[in-house]
Formats: structure tokens, C-alpha cells, sequence
């Protein structure tokens, strides 16, 4: 319950602080709440599944953010940024669809 | 969709339960007791006993703070996404130089584009001058043509020749020599009693009278000239001139001259039956 309160006390926030988002940051925002995004559902699902832990939430959380981060910047290095942040998102997304799959078993039971 | 499901399911049911245990050993945290307590609960049981009673463990405030930062990224993310005017602010530096390439590009055919439209514009602008031009040239032409052809009325100096023949002595090669006079000095437009004299002009004895163009006229003749009245009064008075001439006959013949004559007399232009322009 705190943690959904926790979500939403944030989107509130920063939908009302607005802050500008440094240029430094900027490329990576977007791919890091994606996976973020992959490790809240990955610890949804664990928790229906009754083996959600927080210690394993915490660093799958932060490791997923991380790495689609550090993919990102390497990719910029490289100079295929473009190219990896989609190859990113597309596997995140793919994650996030597979876990929404099984909560979607637990939750309605089809 | 089951199907392609359960592969991945099952590899990550497979995967995590290696790491849970480690990690319930080491938390036991109250969760993991309760879970271990009540092993049949089913999922949907699990989500509404963790949603409900809200527990403030050290789990639920780090889950919290962690989902506060997403929250609060993907607010700010969005918020910056829907700026107006800043579509290009997340774009990289390559997507960059290829948007300013393209307008680059884009501008430079549009350039060139108004340039032939330009061009385009200046040429029609210079051939409906030269149209209007030319439109001009041929009224003012019309007009003089017209009054060599008696279509029009024409006005300027000139003088007025007024032959009192009472007794009728005065013949149409008289009047024709006068004419010829006339034009000789330079005269631009002749009429004689309402009758406009042309090119095609002919006179012929009527009677008592002459007959101009078919028109009968009677005395007094007067003809109504316009020329240099300096040149055609002269040519009418030297020796043995028309004016002599005329007064041999015994008729008066007076010459004046006028600032102003109007030639009002037309003639109803006549397209030629055999002669064609040649021109072209």
C-alpha cells in the first residue's frame, strides 16, 4: 500500500515541481523508466507468484536503470544510440509484456 | 499467447527461486514468514492482503521510495515529452544534424523554386508591358490613321476657305485644284460643307452645284482645314493661285485663319473589296 502510494505521491510530484531535466540525463531518462518500469512489473509478479523480496527488488531495480543507462551512453559512445535504446526498449518491452501476462493469470485467473 | 508465455515464465520461475531463499535467509522479513505460514494462498489473495492492512516495513518504505523515483521520472519524462516546441529537445545529435540537413535541403529547393517563379513573374510582367505597349501604339496609330481616313473628328489650327460663287461659275476642277492645294501646303484633314475629304474623294459637276463623294453640295463652299495656317494661306494666295483663279470667275473667295478648327465630318471606315495588306 505505501508503495503505490509512494508511485503515485511521485507522479504527483513531478507533475508539479516540473523540474528541467539536465542535458546530461536527458538520453538516458527515458530508457532508465523503462526499466524501471520492467523491474516494478518483474516485482508484481513475484509478489503474486509469493516470492517477491524486497532486497531482490531493490537491486533489480536499481540494476535494470543502471544498465539500460549504461547501454544507452555506450551506445551514444559507438554511435548507434539510436539503434541500441530501440533494441533496449524492445527487450524491456517484451519483458514487461510476459510478466503483465502472468500477473494477468494471477489476478484474473485467465 | 499462453503458449509463447510460458516459456519465459517458467525459466524465471526457475531462476528465481535460486536466488529467493538466499535472500529470505538473510531478510526474514515478516513477508516471508507470513508466506511461508500460509503456502496455499493464491495470488490474487497475496495482492489484496499485501494492499490492504498497510504495513509500514523497512520493505514496504524502500519499494516506496524506489517506485517514488519512477513515478517521479516518468512525470518528469512526460511533462518534458509534451512541452510544445520541444520535440527536438530529446532528439540526439545525429537525428539533429540530419533535421537541419534535410531543412537545409528543403530550403535550399524552395530557393530555388522562388527564384523560377521570380523569373517566371518578371517575364510575364516585361511581355504585358511590351503587350501594353504595343496596345498603345496601336490606338495611337488607329487615330492617325483614323483621321487620314476620316473615321475621326480632329481639332488643331488651321484655316477656313469660304467660296461665294453666286453665279454659279465656280466648277468642280476648281474646288479639286483648291483641294490639291491644299494638301500640297500640308493640310492634315479637309471638309467641305459636312462632307469630310479623303484619299478616295472625288468631285464631280451637279448641276448647279458640285457633287463631293456623291454628296451635292451648293454654294457657299466652305472648306474647313486644319494644317500650318502659315503654310496654307500663302499656297492658296500666290499668283495666279487658286484664290486668283477663283476671283477670275468672279467669285469671292475669303481665307481665314483659326486657332482652332474641328473636322467633324465623318466617314464610315470602308473595308476594300481587292486590295489586301501586303505586310506579313
Amino acid at each position: 500500500m505505501i508503495a503505490v502510494l509512494g508511485l503515485v505521491v511521485g507522479v504527483v510530484a513531478g507533475l508539479l515541481v516540473r523540474p528541467e531535466v539536465p542535458a546530461v540525463v536527458e538520453p538516458y531518462l527515458p530508457i532508465a523508466v523503462v526499466a524501471a518500469l520492467d523491474a516494478v512489473f518483474g516485482g508484481l509478479r513475484a509478489m503474486l507468484d509469493g516470492i517477491f523480496d524486497d532486497k531482490v527488488f531493490v537491486v533489480s531495480f536499481l540494476s535494470n536503470v543502471v544498465v539500460a543507462a549504461l547501454i544507452v551512453f555506450l551506445g551514444d559512445k559507438l554511435g548507434v544510440g539510436a539503434q541500441l535504446s530501440t533494441g533496449v526498449v524492445v527487450v524491456l518491452g517484451i519483458r514487461i509484456f510476459s510478466n503483465a501476462a502472468a500477473i494477468r493469470r494471477h489476478v484474473f485467473r485467465a | 499467447m499462453s503458449n509463447e508465455g510460458e516459456t519465459p515464465e517458467n525459466r524465471l520461475r526457475r531462476e528465481l527461486p535460486e536466488e529467493v531463499p538466499a535472500a529470505a535467509a538473510e531478510s526474514s522479513g515478516p513477508e516471508q514468514l507470513d508466506e511461508k505460514d500460509e503456502p496455499s494462498l493464491t495470488g490474487r489473495q497475496r495482492l489484496v492482503k499485501g494492499l490492504w492492512p498497510p504495513r509500514v516495513t523497512r520493505a514496504q518504505l524502500i519499494v516506496a521510495l524506489l517506485l517514488f523515483g519512477l513515478g517521479f521520472g516518468l512525470a518528469v519524462q512526460v511533462a518534458s515529452n509534451s512541452d510544445s516546441g520541444s520535440a527536438l529537445r530529446g532528439a540526439r545529435q545525429e537525428d539533429l544534424v540530419r533535421i537541419l540537413d534535410e531543412l537545409d535541403n528543403r530550403t535550399q529547393r524552395l530557393e530555388d523554386e522562388k527564384q523560377g517563379l521570380e523569373d517566371q513573374r518578371t517575364e510575364l510582367e516585361n511581355s504585358s508591358n511590351q503587350a501594353a505597349e504595343a496596345r498603345k501604339q496601336t490606338a495611337e496609330k488607329e487615330k492617325q490613321l483614323g483621321i487620314l481616313a476620316g473615321t475621326v473628328a480632329a481639332q488643331g489650327p488651321g484655316i477656313t476657305l469660304t467660296i461665294n460663287d453666286t453665279k454659279g461659275t465656280v466648277k468642280a476642277d476648281m474646288l479639286l485644284d483648291a483641294i490639291q492645294e491644299l494638301r500640297a501646303a500640308g493640310a492634315e484633314a479637309i471638309q467641305v460643307n459636312g462632307v469630310r475629304v479623303v484619299a478616295s474623294t472625288y468631285l464631280a459637276d451637279s448641276g448647279k452645284g458640285v457633287s463631293v463623294d456623291g454628296n451635292k453640295i451648293t454654294q457657299p463652299y466652305r472648306f474647313k482645314v486644319i494644317g500650318k495656317p502659315q503654310d496654307l494661306e500663302p499656297a492658296l494666295n500666290i499668283p495666279g493661285g487658286v484664290v486668283q483663279t477663283l476671283e477670275k470667275e468672279q467669285a469671292t473667295v475669303t481665307v481665314e485663319r483659326a486657332t482652332k478648327i474641328i473636322v467633324d465630318a465623318l466617314r464610315a471606315a470602308k473595308q476594300p473589296d481587292y486590295a489586301r495588306s501586303s505586310s506579313q
